[in-house]
């Protein structure tokens, strides 16, 4: 059972955003990993992030252990931010299509930093960060978003199976 | 080798979001940013509580967390295993967290935003260099070759007018400073007034700050460096200037108007707090957890030298007083009002408290007994002035009347003699009236 996201939050999961992705270990240590892309399905019901095998594997191991997914989404120019949940996560092939959605996502997000005046050193940075050959795709049904931009609404439900 | 936490200070700065997981008890992940994450020590960092939110409420079920910074300039992230110990709800911690909370938040145009409830305290159990492969950042200026830079140029005056111009000079070849004050603690202990400033146009000697209002007043009433790297409208003076009662006599604090960073670092010796060294930069992000550091040692060292000059004997005898020169030209009138110790110069504002005392004090005795010549002893012991039997600030008051006096009315000038002697020069005629 899975949310249908709406066509904006659709194009805002795929936008210059930060993306980080959490799980929690067997042992019940919570994990965070960066993410670097992310595809929502046509039918807007799937969300698949992109994730280094080397940066993500506490995460990796603990969704293949069983647990939960939750990713957020925050546009740094914006501070418009999304939390998305689901139960479990499946681990997909990484394909030429999935890495050239990193190699976009990676510029696109280094371009949205540079509008903030962080500086080109750190926009190199962060396409030398996403750089990777070991892409793992996450896929996931989401089964709650969560609006969490700063402010008085933070935490509110916008979406529920 | 893992990072030591002191090595991820640069990360701790507020410059690039963290990322918080933490789980429920029943095993379901969070992840959410915050929006600062403070270095306490080298076991412990601090993050802010600013909502009720379900990074909250897991932590107080299941008290650990992983917390992912990233260095600014290299964008290498590391990974913090956090165990959750206690809020702070007050005291020095809590209060530099939320002054550097409000520099964050002006940063991100979140001002009306973040509010700090309370500084969340986690002990670092592990941390994880995620890009060890990718080069670091380059490094910051060295901060100890600075302060060294910084100590030399001061020299190790015991004069205080000049130890306190030196105190600001020597920030300009140390540390790149080139807005700074120098304040010092009022007799009562609850204002600070400036005494040397460098670089503004107005000098602002004199000016005063509450302690509590602003950085500077925090920094003062905490005993603790505050730093803020970013433009910031929340410690700003000027709305506590304006909230002042119009018709208060007020001396204006001559700061930038849009510091982008600022530091307030405290004077402190012997267990007393003398004054606050304060500078400020138009450059986000000017100073650095290492500059900050070594400003605090330079404090000290500062503190020491000011106490040592202040304990030093006063000269026994006055220097041979030259014949005086007959004032002359128009005749300035000088007010004095009892209540707050203000006196104006021709209804121009000069000066209030100890130093409206001590000048009003020194021109009586002039048109009474015709006395030129003043030793800091006997202002000691004078009835008329508001000073406290331990610990005045005499020669400070001292130094900034004069410098008040050189800048507003150059007509009434006091002239060092000797150690803990001074010389009162008039150059016009004086009509006084007390209030």
């Amino acid at each position: 059972m899975s949310v249908l996201l709406t066509v904006e939050q659709a194009a805002f999961l795929q936008g210059p955003v930060s993306i980080n992705v959490a799980a929690s270990s067997r042992d019940g240590w919570p994990c965070v990993c960066r993410a670097q892309g992310c595809v929502v399905g046509r039918d807007r019901k799937t969300v698949t992030v992109l994730l280094s095998a080397r940066r993500g594997r506490e995460v990796l191991d603990a969704l293949d252990a069983g647990s939960g997914i939750a990713a957020v989404f925050s546009r740094p120019t914006t501070h418009t931010t999304l939390q998305l949940k689901a139960g479990c996560a499946t681990r997909g092939a990484s394909s030429a299509a999935l890495r050239a959605c990193n190699g976009r996502y990676a510029q696109g997000f280094a371009d949205e930093l540079v509008k903030l005046d962080y500086g080109a050193d750190l926009g190199q940075g962060l396409i030398a960060v996403m750089s990777v050959s070991d892409l793992v795709a996450l896929r996931f049904a989401p089964e709650i978003v969560f609006d969490q931009t700063p402010g008085p609404a933070a935490g509110r439900v916008l979406a529920a199976t | 080798m893992k990072p030591t936490l002191e090595a991820l200070r640069p990360c701790l700065d507020g410059a690039i979001p963290a990322v918080v997981a933490t789980c429920a008890p029943d095993g379901t992940p969070n992840v959410a940013y915050a929006s600062q994450v403070h270095y306490v020590d080298a076991g412990h960092v601090a993050l802010s509580y600013q909502f009720f939110s379900k990074t909250r409420e897991n932590i107080l079920a299941h008290p650990y967390a992983q917390a992912q910074v990233i260095e600014p300039g290299s964008f290498r992230h590391f990974r913090l295993r956090l165990h959750y110990q206690r809020t702070e709800t007050a005291g020095p911690l809590f209060e530099y967290m939320k002054a550097q909370l409000a520099g964050i938040a002006a940063q991100t145009r979140m001002d009306k935003v973040f509010v700090l409830r309370g500084a969340d305290i986690y002990r670092v159990l592990d941390i994880e260099a995620v890009d060890a492969h990718l080069p670091p950042a380059p490094p910051p200026s060295d901060a100890l070759l600075n302060l060294r830079r910084a100590l030399d140029a001061l020299g190790d005056a015991t004069d205080l007018a000049e130890l306190a111009d030196r105190a600001l000079g020597a920030l300009t070849p140390g540390f790149g400073i080139r807005h700074a004050l120098l304040l010092m603690l009022d007799e009562a202990g609850a204002a600070l007034y400036t005494l040397a400033s460098l670089g503004y146009s107005n000098s602002g000697i004199g000016a005063e700050v509450r302690v509590g209002e602003g950085v500077i007043g925090v920094a003062a009433r905490e005993r603790i460096p505050v730093r803020i790297n970013y433009r910031t409208g929340d410690y700003a003076y000027h709305t506590a200037m304006r909230a002042a009662q119009p018709d208060e006599p007020r001396i204006p604090l001559p700061l930038l108007a849009e510091a982008h960073s600022q530091i307030a670092v405290p004077l402190l010796h012997g267990g007393h707090l003398l004054g606050v060294l304060y500078a400020e930069s138009e450059h986000d992000a000017f100073f650095s957890h290492a500059d900050e550091d070594a400003l605090v040692v330079y404090a000290r060292h500062l503190a020491a030298l000011m106490a040592q000059a202040s304990c030093d004997t006063d000269d026994a005898e006055p220097t041979r007083a030259a014949p005086a020169a007959q004032p002359s030209g128009a005749t300035l009138t000088v007010r004095y009002f009892a209540a707050d110790h203000s006196v104006f110069i021709d209804n121009d504002y000069l000066i209030k408290g100890v130093a409206g005392s001590i000048l009003w004090t020194l021109l009586n005795e002039h048109a009474t007994n015709g006395r030129r010549d003043f030793c800091n002893r006997e202002l000691r012991r004078d009835p008329r002035l508001p000073l406290p039997d331990f610990g005045d600030n005499l020669e400070t008051r001292l130094i900034l009347l004069a410098r008040r006096l050189a800048e507003r009315c150059p007509a009434i000038a006091l002239e060092k003699t000797g150690r803990g002697r001074f010389r009162l020069h008039l150059a016009q005629p004086l009509a006084l009236e007390a209030r």
